[in-house]
């Protein structure tokens, strides 16, 4: 009896740790209304350029050497797809990889890490606070686009979207884990927040199709994340393709999603320890 | 004037004359502090050679997406298109020599925008602010250091693009196109200060940077002709100065380049240098004046 009552008061606390983070972070964000807006919108400011630089280079909307490697002849849509989903990888790059780092600038680190709780609530808490910030952001876009740029959004195609939205929410906050975990440990994790971001913009596709990189390119971004979940939500969403026929897009998905969580988590107890020894928790 | 110690000594303090006014000495004076804050930035910059590196090859990695996604488009390495609308089909050449200059608004923006921000962070500008130095110097400092490190950012481009795709462009425009590039960076050093007034003033002005930025990316025919900017933008281009340095740029670095702008390039980007140069300056003495009277320097 007593065992129970522990295990739910223990699981009781655990959701109010997830909870507390979730409505911590929403409350940073809601104070400045001017960074929500901006990145509501400004995102859609990066990829004005693409769209540009395709209508003067073809002359058109549509270009057929594009279709023969995309599938698709319609580059607008590509992009902005393209960009709305990368928006996860710059939010869970700099927000959750970088979440463990802005707490040791608030001061708040040795705190939360020398607190009688699970860390791992913690971090999910914080991943879930972002995951929900991103989509905020990534559906103000969407709708954004879906005026101006005449992307269709049919009710049927929302539910599996939203299904590969979420497998690749996972595999990224699994990478930003690690990301965490690193930055615990060697505290500047800001150039490798970077250097997965050039990583993710050039060998993923969310410019441009898989097939216009060189093959030892096309190799390395086969093992992102972000090119699953792009190659997926475009052929849901341009070429009406059922999630029946993308399954083995889901299938590496959930594998690297799995991968990388079992890592980011692995690391992220193991880089706790080590910095808890060696006293260097609240070193900057 | 003199001062006694606690065992009643009396020591004499030293008398230090600050040049003032607009006197060689002076002008002395600020250049060293226009050099050792570069110097100083550069220290800090190479304290860190992972980060340095990384900021060394970005703009290369910022290019890359632009040039595949162009070939991706057209399917090969010219447009009809292209040739129809400026005169070259070259994709790869004419986005180069729009991207190239893109850091270089960086520069204006983000690093003079930013440089007396950063001061705040180390906790370094009130003790900056009570030295007899212009403030401006402090600007200027971040702006030498941040020129030099975008060239060579600029050269790693150059060198990877041209190894790697092979690039047209004609040696004898280099020179005039190198004097349209300074005329460029004057103005946008003036931008530059007007952005750093900013940043005393909004404090996380970040989201303004980011902003302008991306408007100023938006504007400047960087990957795209002027002429597919619907007319009310192409405009709203004239005021900035990388629009009219672009195009005079590319007519001498890239052969058949016909631009749709008539005037003189030249002209344009002197008139845009004394403007944005005499506001941004005019703003920010304003802004410090504003910023002291508050009492506002230290707060974040």
């Amino acid at each position: 009896m007593k065992e129970r009552i522990m295990q739910q008061s223990s699981l009781r606390s655990n959701y109010i740790i997830v909870w507390s983070e979730i409505v911590k972070n929403l409350k940073f964000l809601l104070a400045y209304p001017v960074v929500f807006i901006f990145w509501a919108i400004f995102p859609i400011f990066w990829f004005i350029p693409f769209i540009l630089q395709g209508e003067a280079f073809v002359g058109g909307l549509q270009s057929q050497s594009f279709a023969e490697i995309a599938g698709t002849a319609e580059f607008i849509p590509f992009v902005i797809l393209g960009a709305v989903l990368n928006s996860y990888v710059l939010t869970s790059l700099y927000g959750m990889g970088e979440s463990i780092r802005r707490e040791a600038y608030r001061g708040t680190l040795d705190y939360i890490l020398s607190s009688p709780c699970n860390k791992a609530f913690i971090l999910i808490g914080k991943a879930l606070s972002e995951s929900i910030s991103s989509s905020i952001f990534a559906f103000t876009q969407l709708a954004i686009c879906i005026l101006f740029f005449g992307i269709a959004l049919t009710i049927g195609v929302i539910i599996p979207v939203i299904f590969i939205v979420i497998l690749l929410i996972l595999g990224l906050y699994g990478m930003a884990l690690i990301l965490a975990a690193l930055s615990l440990r060697y505290k500047q994790a800001h150039d490798l927040a970077h250097t997965m971001e050039y990583v993710f913009s050039v060998f993923s596709p969310v410019r441009y199709p898989l097939a216009s990189l060189p093959l030892w390119a096309q190799i390395l971004g086969k093992i992102l994340p972000l090119t699953y979940a792009l190659i997926a939500v475009r052929s849901i969403m341009l070429l009406n393709q059922n999630l029946s026929a993308l399954y083995l897009e889901v299938l590496a998905l959930l594998v690297i999603d799995g991968v990388a969580i079992f890592l980011g988590f692995y690391l992220f107890n193991w880089m706790e320890e080590k910095t808890k020894k060696s006293g260097t928790i609240s070193n900057f | 004037m003199n001062l006694k110690d606690t065992s009643g000594k009396v020591h004499k303090l030293r008398e230090v004359k600050c040049p003032t006014g607009f006197t060689w000495s002076n002008i002395k004076a600020e250049l060293r502090a226009i050099w050792e804050s570069n110097i100083k930035i550069w220290k800090l910059d190479l304290a860190y050679p992972i980060s340095f590196v990384r900021q060394c090859i970005s703009p290369f990695v910022f290019l890359l997406p632009f040039i595949i996604y162009g070939l991706a488009v057209i399917g090969g390495r010219h447009s009809e298109n292209l040739e129809r609308l400026v005169g070259t089909g070259d994709v790869v050449t004419f986005v180069f020599t729009g991207y190239m200059i893109i850091g270089f608004i960086g520069t204006a923006v983000w690093a003079m925008g930013f440089s007396i921000r950063r001061e705040q962070w180390f906790g370094t500008l009130e003790s900056l602010y009570v030295t007899p130095t212009s403030r401006l110097s402090l600007v200027l400092g971040m702006a030498l250091h941040s020129t030099i490190h975008q060239s060579l950012g600029t050269a790693i481009e150059f060198a990877a693009i041209y190894l790697i795709f092979g690039l047209a462009l004609q040696i004898q425009g280099i020179l005039p196109a190198l004097l349209i590039f300074a005329l460029m960076m004057l103005a946008l050093y003036g931008f530059g200060i007007l952005v750093s007034a900013l940043s005393l003033i909004l404090k996380e002005g970040w989201i303004v940077a980011e902003g302008l930025h991306s408007i100023m990316m938006i504007l400047s025919p960087v990957a795209y002709p002027l002429i597919v900017l619907p007319t009310i933008a192409q405009q709203a281009s004239s005021v900035l100065p990388t629009a009219p340095a672009l195009v005079g740029m590319r007519a001498f670095l890239i052969e058949n380049y016909t631009p749709q702008v008539v005037g003189n390039i030249f002209l344009h980007l002197l008139a845009l240098d004394v403007i944005w140069i005499l506001f941004g300056i005019f703003i920010f003495y304003l802004t410090d004046i504003y910023i002291r009277k508050t009492g506002n320097l230290a707060k974040y």
